[in-house]
């Protein structure tokens, strides 16, 4: 039987792709979770394994092409089955989108990815048609008498788009022309030729590039589904400012750049094996707090193109120059576009330092469905008293936010009086 | 409050929206003072149609020979009114008591007396006085009262039915498609009626294509067909120049105007018939008028229509009441039966349209049974070929209708007739055929 193996959503919002590379031929033998082709999105690149074993018996698309989730990329002649199973499972009623758990070789890790399934099974007898190319979208069917539809072809209107008031919801010939007028109106009003001339009104339209649409999405989903709250602080970081200077100079020789951020992250881990509900995650529909036993932290990293939030793996059995070092690693990948999907995925705990451009607080968003982003203002020099006397103080403000559904405001106060001690006192994590 | 609805008169109307009402949980009452099914049953629709099917087979058993069949001598056929009525009866009586039926079952009420409308919300009946939150008038209409002919020579529609022997030479007063059905009638029996009309033509639309097949129709019958101001009416004869003509009862089948409820207060009125607006309520929201009533229509299927509006409408429905898709059956031989838009008013519309017209002398059903006089003529507008308009003459053209009817409900084009495929041999072929002219005309 046919296989229909379809371009998957990869996560991360993305509904596009470009072809990079194609690892098989048609003719070529593939086995489950060997790679298919390397695709470039606006967010990674990466390689799409192929769901199931057999010969690939068409190949779809060229390097350099777009292709959309949905879009068939290869098709597999699946050789294992045949006869009477062959027949059953091209019986077996297709799931809208399915979850398989595909194991990639050569990667060693078993990731889970989002299937296109319907109709991706082609009857048995080969004589099927091959499915309609789909739109994303647009797989809700209307009702819809004859003249409706062809009018709505006429006006170039999309008739999933229009709604029914007939039987059932049906389109029908006034359905259409209520909708077109109702367009065609709104076009009129919206459009700048026929705005009030004034040039200070104007308005240019430009379409949302992929990662803005992701970063939208993602920011509303964390700000409809989590209950924020934000504590803000700040530091006396004298010592570490030190500590910083000394080994930024010892590394600087060896090519290692070393910023304030490790230091954090350092303080972080340490505080969040101490406080593991803020490296956890809510599980409402099944009634669980999900905690997390590794500590795999998110730096928001600012490109041109948008925030991407790549993650460092096992942060906390990272040295400060290991993670240094991944740090430089993981931001020049970002702004280059080379992050794989695997940099992205499984963070437990997010950080922002948007103290580097500029400002003091700041309300971040928590990268839901993690629990938890600790947010790192502008490191100045300010006047402090320190016993009983005025002297400069080097002060870092923070601003944290959590998920107040699972994280009370104890909880937050003691955590942040547990990292903020080791970014005192630095060397008292330096030693744990 | 006793009820939540009351509906006055039980024809296609009410009983219609009696039914509907019990079904969706109000506490109905329904209120006639005479009969069950009103006009329709007992002296329209049924009745009608029952005796012209006795007078259609009279006329198809004289070609019985042709047939292949031997031992009928068509000159000893002779058609018996009595047995014909006493089918009539029985077709009526199973009909009413299905009605009966189907009330018990959705509980609603009857009550057999002579309504007046005290107030929006009251009706007095049967010595009470009944309160309603709804109050439905379904009174339907009466043929207008004739003045210049003797009383002793009148025949109302609604006594014809009754009446214990046929006139031989009746002059059929009145217009409307009812008139060239009696008329056909008694010619079918070998009586000679003379149709008199109030007005040309005879059918008070502006239908030309219609109202030709209906002079045909009489002209092949032999029938004279006078009007009115065109001729001096005497005792027991019409003259018209040289030309006299005698009748021996005249049946009246004139215009017909609302029959009305006494009221006891003030409800706004058009041309004598209650005026409502697009969800059937009149001036006075709690009461609703449909059918004959409020003068839309006077078919048995807009009244059944409406009245299953206006229940809806108390249910909570706010659409309005649309019966641009009315079919219109004329039960002649053959028969007319037509749906949507006419010629004359998509020209008046502006709309730009072509007909398809396919014949039935060359379909194979039809031939069979020997009746091949007829045609289906469809009506389409050019951009994307929409049916909007279609006409049918001939054997079974009542029946067919309703291809037309889903067609156009559903927004079809010719295309969607074309291909849709008919059963062989049978009549509606022919409606796929015009499809299929239009198509490859379009």
């Amino acid at each position: 039987m046919r296989f229909m193996f379809k371009f998957p959503d990869i996560g991360e919002g993305l509904e596009e792709g470009k072809i990079i590379e194609w690892y098989v031929d048609k003719g070529q033998n593939i086995s489950s979770g060997e790679p298919v082709v390397k695709m470039e999105t606006d967010k990674v690149v990466t390689d799409i394994p192929s769901p199931k074993s057999g010969i690939v018996a068409a190949r779809f698309g060229a390097v350099g092409e777009t292709v959309h989730v949905g879009n068939v990329l290869i098709e597999i002649d699946i050789a294992s089955i045949s006869g009477n199973e062959a027949q059953a499972e091209a019986r077996k009623e297709p799931k809208k989108t399915a979850s398989e758990t595909v194991a990639e070789k050569g990667f060693g890790v078993v990731g889970t990815i989002e299937v296109a399934g319907d109709g991706a099974y082609l009857p048995v007898s080969e004589e099927g048609t091959l499915p309609q190319e789909e739109k994303p979208g647009s797989l809700r069917k209307v009702l819809s008498t004859p003249v409706a539809r062809a009018m709505a072809k006429e006006l170039g209107l999309e008739i999933n788009s229009i709604p029914g008031t007939g039987p059932a919801g049906r389109v029908t010939k006034k359905d259409v022309s209520s909708f077109h007028a109702k367009r065609a109106y709104l076009d009129e009003t919206v459009s700048p030729t026929s705005a009030p001339e004034s040039p200070q009104i104007s308005i240019e339209k430009v379409p949302l590039s992929q990662i803005r649409k992701t970063i939208a999405k993602n920011m509303l989903r964390a700000k409809q589904n989590a209950a924020h709250m934000t504590v803000m602080d700040e530091v006396e970081v004298s010592e570490l400012v030190k500590l910083r200077t000394m080994l930024k100079g010892k590394y600087q020789d060896k090519g290692i750049s070393i910023s304030y951020l490790p230091f954090v992250i350092k303080a972080l881990t340490l505080a969040l094996k101490e406080y593991p509900v803020l490296n956890a995650e809510l599980d409402l529909e099944g009634g669980n707090i999900i905690y997390k036993h590794y500590y795999n932290l998110g730096i928001a990293v600012d490109t041109p193109e948008g925030l991407v939030v790549p993650v460092i793996r096992n942060a906390d059995r990272k040295s400060i120059i290991e993670l240094a070092q991944e740090l430089a690693s993981i931001s020049e990948k970002a702004k280059q576009r080379k992050l794989n999907l695997e940099d992205l995925r499984d963070g437990t705990f997010s950080i922002t330092s948007y103290g580097s451009i500029g400002g003091y607080y700041a309300v971040p968003v928590i990268n839901y469905p993690q629990v938890a982003i600790f947010g790192i203002g502008k490191l100045t020099e300010k006047p402090v008293v320190k016993d009983g006397q005025i002297v400069v103080g080097h002060m870092l403000p923070i601003s944290m936010s959590v998920d107040h559904r699972i994280v009370d405001g104890g909880e937050v106060a003691r955590f942040l009086n547990t990292v903020l001690g080791y970014l005192q006192n630095p060397v008292s994590m330096l030693v744990q | 409050m006793n009820y939540d609805l009351i509906i006055i008169g039980s024809g296609p109307g009410g009983y219609v929206a009696a039914i509907r009402a019990g079904q969706t949980g109000l506490k109905t009452l329904v209120i006639d003072e005479k009969y069950i099914g009103g006009m329709c049953l007992n002296w329209g629709c049924i009745p009608t149609k029952s005796i012209l099917e006795s007078a259609r087979l009279l006329r198809r058993v004289t070609k019985a020979e042709r047939f292949g069949i031997d031992g009928i001598e068509p000159e000893k056929l002779s058609f018996n009114w009595t047995k014909a009525r006493t089918k009539m009866e029985q077709n009526v009586s199973k009909l009413t008591k299905g009605i009966e039926y189907l009330w018990k079952k959705n509980g609603v009420e009857f009550l057999r007396a002579r309504a007046e409308l005290l107030s929006p919300t009251s009706v007095k009946a049967d010595k009470q006085i009944l309160e309603a939150r709804h109050i439905i008038i379904a009174t339907g209409s009466k043929p207008a009262p004739v003045r210049f002919f003797k009383d002793s020579d009148l025949i109302e529609i609604e006594q014809f039915f009754i009446s214990e022997t046929l006139p031989i030479k009746p002059l059929i007063y009145g217009r409307g498609a009812y008139v060239a059905e009696l008329a056909q009638f008694f010619s079918m029996i070998g009586h000679q009626p003379t149709v008199l009309l109030e007005a040309s033509p005879i059918l008070p639309q502006d239908n030309d294509w219609l109202n030709t097949a209906l002079e045909r129709i009489l002209k092949k019958e032999k029938i004279p067909v006078f009007v009115q101001d065109q001729v001096q009416i005497e005792d027991g004869a019409i003259i018209q120049k040289d030309r006299k003509i005698s009748f021996d009862k005249v049946i009246n089948c004139s215009l017909r105007k609302a029959t009305l409820p006494p009221l006891g207060f003030d409800l706004q009125t058009e041309g004598g018939y209650i005026k409502v607006d697009d969800h059937l309520q009149s001036s006075i929201p709690s009461i609703y008028a449909i059918g004959d009533v409020n003068g839309k229509s006077f078919l048995a299927h807009s009244a059944s229509a409406q009245g299953l509006h206006a229940v809806n409408h108390i249910q909570g429905n706010n659409d309005s009441y649309d019966d641009s898709l009315l079919p219109m059956n004329i039960y002649t031989e053959p028969e007319i039966a037509m749906l949507g838009k006419t010629e004359e008013q998509l020209t008046r519309e502006g709309i730009d349209f072509k007909s398809s017209e396919f014949g039935l002398n060359a379909n194979g059903k039809a031939i069979i049974e020997g009746d091949v006089e007829g045609s289906v003529r469809l009506l389409y507008e050019t951009k994307y070929n929409q049916v909007l308009g279609v006409q049918i003459i001939g054997h079974h053209a009542t029946d067919m209708i309703a291809e037309a009817g889903i067609l156009m409900q559903l927004e079809g084009t010719v295309f969607d007739l074309a291909r849709t495929i008919h059963a062989h041999p049978t009549i509606p072929e022919v409606f796929m055929e015009a499809g299929i002219l239009g198509a490859n005309h379009s």
